[in-house]
């Protein structure tokens, strides 16, 4: 399915004219027969993409743009990975990446449609009101509001349709912080609303504080920035007691199913209590999903952080088990020839069990993507082996925040909230 | 079950969707569904934290009970599940509520919309509700009437009904009730409760089917000789004769549970996992469904009656026997009887069903029996060689077995049967949830995929037309056969399958 299209040309309005448009937009008299306004939530975007308007502006990517992950862009990243000599294993959308492509010479010019394509499915869900926070990459750029109704048109016919509407500020950073007063006035307080940070975590801090304030919800992605810093606004988010999502725990999703699977059958389950060590191998050099991964683990079955070091390679640490005894963990980043756009997806978990008695259990568990012949090595030949291959599927970044918002998720899932500060303490 | 601790790994990875806040109003909440099942099963969906915190439970009967009586009556019932939840009761118990209500007086019922308000602003409910109708199959339209009457209908995004079985008595009640229900809200406000459907093992087949490939394309007549669905139950009728006497075995078991069963099994792929295009398919399958001899029904029905039986220690009394059972009563306990799918994927191909109280073992399942290998190249140790297998196990013992050929060991090419078994013990090693636990949850998401659609209902009841008006213009011609208490029931429903050459399975 391709993206909606707002059907109406969006109109350009002065920042303290909106809410009063919106206001008499919904008002009964102008309802008429069209649709009525959806009674469902709000969402705030803030939409900075960095890469595409990067590549746009240097040639290498034709416009609109969008916001939206296409395959083109994905394409035309991975070349400026290679145009720019950067290593092989950079994702395509990358920090390293938008660095090197700023340097370079350019000034094409493409229409700017962030905030205006809807993903489907997204409108599936009949937002009531998108709100996107577009940031020029010229940081002096004035301030443009753009307003649009939409009514998403039902696939199969009949069926009532629920109408939104499209805000978009589009200025440089200042510009953008000036804008934000706005919000406010544009949520409905009957409404759940939701702040959807699709950028790095680590860029305009002060903007998200504004934009991603309590009770509104809080959907990020650790795996966009520096990984010490993303950790560590997950775990003080969570703290707050605010209800954060994170896309990069979603997507992990398949691998706490398979290992929960492995130990399902009961007679499976004693090997849990003699764990003596977890190995996990990531993509690239960004630990935060194996980090989240590994602290899972240890707080599902009790261990307590005894100490953890960083090195070059990876992470080391050492836990205890309830019984006293010690166990080994590693997390090594390993290099890929065609990474994933998502920084530091796992690729590889090895847990090995041994019993002061009978024979020693190694469960492997594989991304379907890569080999795991490290993890397969190293002595493994005198214990019960384990193995399944992790069908990772990768959904584009729409299709996930998708699957958060038609679940309510009105709070924190208690796992990230148990694992978010472990992970973070790993890291320190 | 297997004791064992919970799998830790598992604990909180069920990916369960979210329960909007909402009141849940039961009436008949003074009779027995509604402490032995509804509330049990709400418990267990408050301990899974699957209950929106902005919930609650209104009680409503005739009986001029208080809240705190409500809630002491329930948690008296309840006592054994809350000894060792007594902190997560006392919580749950905080959202009972209760309001004296008959369903035919309508200035209780506009009582009942002002109890709801107040409940609204008392626990954030949001004017979202469901109603659950735990009343005499009598009440059905007129509660559902009161209902709209009293605009306590009127949202189809905030309200629901839930109807339990049965749906009418026969084709032309549940048309006239699938009116009066459909005048009072939208097909989409209606649930009609199954509770086998809410069964992991019977969804379970539909995943069986369609989530693997190795199994569809045997699933038709080429492959397949017959079909057996068999519902079991070892106890008697217990405290429910006065139902019983106006329902028997044809029209509390098989119109139901075991017509979803054979839906289910008999069902084409559906186009996607949606609500309608799965009931779209079972509707279909019903509509193509009919007795094997519609003439003359005697020759592929059985019924049978239990008589006494059990041992000198510990007799059992035979149905005629039973307190509140009519002396000359000719209800049937057991049915058994054959059915054809008149489309292409079944043609030909008997679907054998049987239900019966008092029988010696109690299990659900079903039974799908293979066509024999062309040449038998083998002798086989159990004399002849044995047709292949699958069978469902619906219940206890949850899982599946596929009974095939192997050589038998030994210097000789001897074959014998085995069984490979799935177990959801052996494999998950965590019990499953009741069925009404999924289908509370599943009514009050709005999710109508395990409930029937009225046309579904009306399918399945034409089916048994030509029994059921038999049964009521000339019943000597479908005769009530005694069987001994705790037996596989009458020797006349294993003569119905040796006509064709077949038994029935003992499992």
């Amino acid at each position: 399915m391709s993206p909606q299209l707002t059907l109406q040309t969006p109109l350009e309005l002065a920042p303290s004219e909106v809410p009063t448009y919106l206001e008499q937009l919904w008002s009964t008299e102008q309802q008429g027969n069209t649709g009525s306004g959806a009674n469902t939530f709000c969402l705030l975007i803030w939409q900075p993409a960095w890469a595409e308007q990067q590549l746009v502006r240097s040639g290498r990517l034709n416009g609109p743009i969008t916001g939206q992950q296409s395959n083109e862009l994905l394409d035309a990243g991975r070349q400026a990975v290679i145009d720019t000599d950067l290593p092989l294993s950079t994702p395509p959308t990358a920090g390293e990446l938008i660095a090197a492509v700023a340097q370079l010479d350019g000034d094409h010019k493409a229409d700017d449609l962030r905030g205006q394509y809807i993903d489907p499915a997204l409108s599936e869900l009949q937002p009531r009101r998108l709100i996107t926070l577009a940031p020029t990459i010229n940081a002096n750029q004035g301030l443009e509001t753009l307003v649009a109704a939409y009514c998403p048109l039902p696939e199969e016919g009949g069926g009532t349709t629920a109408c939104g509407d499209v805000v978009v500020l589009r200025g440089g950073h200042d510009a953008l912080r000036d804008g934000m007063s706005i919000l406010q006035p544009l949520l409905p307080p009957s409404m759940p609303s939701w702040v959807w940070w699709n950028g790095f975590l680590d860029e305009a801090p002060d903007l998200m504080d504004q934009l991603a304030c309590a009770p509104r919800r809080l959907i990020l992605d650790t795996a966009v920035g520096n990984a010490s810093h993303c950790l560590n606004l997950l775990r003080s988010r969570v703290e707050s007691g605010q209800a954060v999502n994170d896309l990069n725990w979603l997507r992990l999703r398949s691998w706490r199913e398979t290992l929960a699977m492995v130990f399902d059958p009961p007679n499976r389950r004693d090997a849990l209590c003699h764990i003596t060590q977890l190995d996990i191998d990531v993509e690239g050099h960004h630990p935060a999903q194996g980090l989240l991964m590994a602290a899972w683990i240890a707080d599902r079955l009790g261990w307590q952080l005894q100490g953890s070091k960083i090195s070059e390679e990876g992470v080391t640490a050492q836990f205890t088990r309830h019984d006293g005894a010690d166990i080994r963990f590693q997390l090594m980043t390993v290099p890929t020839g065609q990474p994933s756009v998502h920084a530091g997806q796992m690729v590889g978990l090895r847990l090995i069990c041994q019993p002061e008695q009978g024979q020693g259990v190694c469960v492997i568990l594989c991304a379907e993507s890569g080999g795991c012949m490290r993890l397969e090595g190293g002595g493994m030949a005198s214990l019960e082996l384990h193995e399944e291959i992790v069908s990772v599927q990768h959904a584009s970044p729409e299709m996930d925040v998708a699957r958060l918002l038609s679940g309510g998720h009105d709070s924190t899932n208690p796992l990230l909230a148990a694992a978010a500060p472990l992970a973070a303490r790993l890291l320190n | 079950m297997v004791a064992t601790a919970t799998n830790p790994l598992r604990v909180g990875l069920r990916q369960e969707r979210v329960i909007a806040p909402q009141c849940l109003v039961i009436f008949g909440a003074s009779g027995d569904l509604t402490h032995r099942k509804l509330v049990p099963a709400l418990f267990e969906l408050f301990k899974q934290r699957r209950l929106p915190s902005e919930f609650a439970l209104l009680g409503c009967a005739r009986r001029p009970w208080s809240d705190d009586e409500f809630r002491g009556k329930m948690a008296e019932a309840l006592a054994s599940k809350i000894a060792e939840n007594q902190e997560a009761w006392d919580q749950f118990a905080s959202k009972l509520f209760y309001e004296p209500v008959d369903l035919q007086q309508p200035e209780d019922v506009v009582r009942l919309g002002g109890r709801l308000e107040t409940i609204d602003q008392q626990c954030a409910t949001r004017g979202n509700r469901t109603f659950y109708l735990s009343v005499s199959p009598k009440f059905y339209g007129t509660g559902c009437r009161a209902l709209a009457d009293a605009g306590l209908l009127k949202d189809p995004q905030r309200s629901r009904v839930v109807i339990e079985k049965p749906f009418g008595r026969d084709y032309g009640s549940a048309q006239a009730l699938n009116r009066v229900v459909k005048s009072c809200g939208q097909e989409n406000q209606i649930f009609r409760i199954d509770h086998y459907l809410g069964k992991e093992t019977v969804q379970n087949i539909m995943v069986l089917r369609f989530a693997n490939t190795i199994f569809e394309p045997i699933w038709n007549r080429n492959y397949i000789s017959s079909v057996q669905i068999t519902a079991a139950e070892t106890v008697g009728v217990e405290e429910r004769a006065g139902y019983y006497e106006t329902s028997g075995a044809l029209r509390d078991m098989v119109q139901n549970h075991l017509t979803q069963m054979l839906a289910i099994t008999a069902m084409e792929p559906p186009g996607r996992f949606d609500p309608e295009a799965i009931r779209n398919e079972k509707a279909k399958v019903l509509q193509a469904a009919r007795l094997a001899d519609e003439q003359e029904p005697w020759n592929c029905c059985i019924r049978g009656q239990y008589g006494p039986g059990g041992s000198h220690d510990a007799p059992l009394a035979g149905y005629r026997q039973e307190p509140g059972v009519d002396p000359n009563s000719t209800t049937e306990t057991y049915v058994a009887m054959k059915l054809f799918v008149d489309n292409w994927r079944w043609q030909g191909v008997p679907f054998y069903v049987r239900t019966g109280k008092r029988l010696a073992k109690r299990l659900s399942e079903v039974v799908l029996t293979f066509r024999e290998a062309p040449v038998h190249l083998f002798d086989a140790a159990t004399g002849g060689p044995t047709a292949n297998q699958l069978i469902l196990r619906i219940q206890p013992d949850e899982g599946a077995e596929f009974r095939f050929e192997v050589k038998s060991p030994g210097s000789g090419m001897r074959s014998r049967p085995i069984d490979m078994e799935f177990s959801y013990d052996e494999s998950f090693g965590e019990p499953s949830d009741e069925g009404y636990v999924r289908l509370l949850a599943d009514a009050m998401l709005s999710d109508p995929t395990l409930f029937t659609r009225s046309d579904e209902v009306e399918a399945a009841w034409r089916l048994y037309t030509p029994l059921l008006e038999l049964i009521e213009d000339s019943p000597w011609q479908l005769p009530i056969h005694p069987y001994e208490s705790r037996t596989w029931g009458p020797a006349a429903a294993d003569a119905l399958l040796a006509r064709d050459g077949l038994l029935w399975r003992r499992p």
